[in-house]
């Protein structure tokens, strides 16, 4: 099984203070919560499910789920229904789902094995693996089209 | 330490620091060149990459196609009070896609950032929908 994680960039050489457990208590994780606009929510909960190893939470289908990794909690609303996020805007723009480029970074310690192991299963990446100062990126698509960045930090 | 990475393209790296320091209480991390910048808020790092057609994170497609601001996928921000967090924000200038508006968990509001990058503000209403609600 490979580990992938949701943390951040490293730099935790930085942000490590010894503590004591009280201390240590105060920094607990919070959540953090990112919405997607979904075509389908049954595929978008397979999808992140099966291969990006989310936990369903929540789902009130059809327009609903909720799924987690680590601290990171993935609203996936349909742009129908009677939830907030499919009301259409009062000029007229309705939310549209696989539409746009920011979205969610997931680190994964081998990228090029991650890119592999996805492509057998014929999921969809927008571009081919890039390399930055920082690390090494590409950005797979999830059912509805939806970006999502896969980055390895450099070592 | 910010767990949870989110990237956000803009088109004014120091023009997106300064909303979201100023209106949603960001805080630097670092802001290393012109075209990117790395800010958090809790638990949330938020990643800034301006379009760029060679290099980075706002990276162009292999076919061209380039990396733009806008979309409807967003990160949410859960506030006690929506209606007075509403005012205070348009009191400062800042633009709404929309008036709030009520769903099945809560109540909600998109901000858009200067570039046109959508946040959403959320009001829970069932517990449930409450950010680290106790099952």
């Amino acid at each position: 099984v490979t580990r992938i994680g949701i943390i951040g960039l490293v730099l935790s050489a930085t942000a490590v203070v010894a503590g004591s457990p009280q201390s240590q208590e105060h920094t607990a994780m919070t959540t953090v919560r990112v919405r997607y606009m979904v075509k389908e929510i049954e595929p978008a909960i397979e999808f992140y499910t099966k291969f990006l190893g989310f936990q369903l939470k929540q789902q009130n289908k059809p327009y609903f789920a909720m799924v987690s990794h680590g601290n990171l909690e993935l609203v996936l609303s349909t742009p129908f229904g009677p939830g907030g996020a499919a009301k259409p805007m009062p000029d007229g723009r309705t939310p549209e789902a696989g539409s746009g480029w920011n979205r969610i970074i997931i680190n994964v310690d081998d990228l090029q094995a991650e890119v592999a192991r996805f492509r057998k299963a014929h999921l969809h990446f927008r571009n081919d693996i890039v390399s930055g100062p920082g690390g090494s990126e590409i950005l797979l698509e999830d059912p509805s089209g939806n970006p999502i960045e896969l980055f390895q930090p450099s070592k | 330490m910010a767990t949870v990475q989110v990237r956000y393209i803009v088109n004014d790296v120091d023009a997106a620091i300064a909303f979201y320091d100023r209106h949603l209480g960001f805080k630097t991390v670092m802001h290393p060149a012109p075209a990117f910048a790395m800010l958090s808020r809790g638990d949330l790092r938020l990643v800034l990459s301006a379009p760029n057609p060679a290099a980075g994170g706002g990276q162009a497609m292999p076919d061209g196609t380039q990396q733009t601001p806008g979309g409807w996928n967003r990160f949410a921000i859960e506030v006690d009070d929506l209606a007075s967090t509403v005012e205070r924000l348009r009191d400062a200038g800042v633009h709404f896609r929309n008036e709030i508006v009520t769903g099945v968990g809560g109540k909600q509001v998109i901000v858009n950032d200067p570039s046109g990058n959508p946040v959403e503000l959320f009001q829970p209403i069932l517990s449930e929908a409450r950010l680290d609600s106790k099952p």
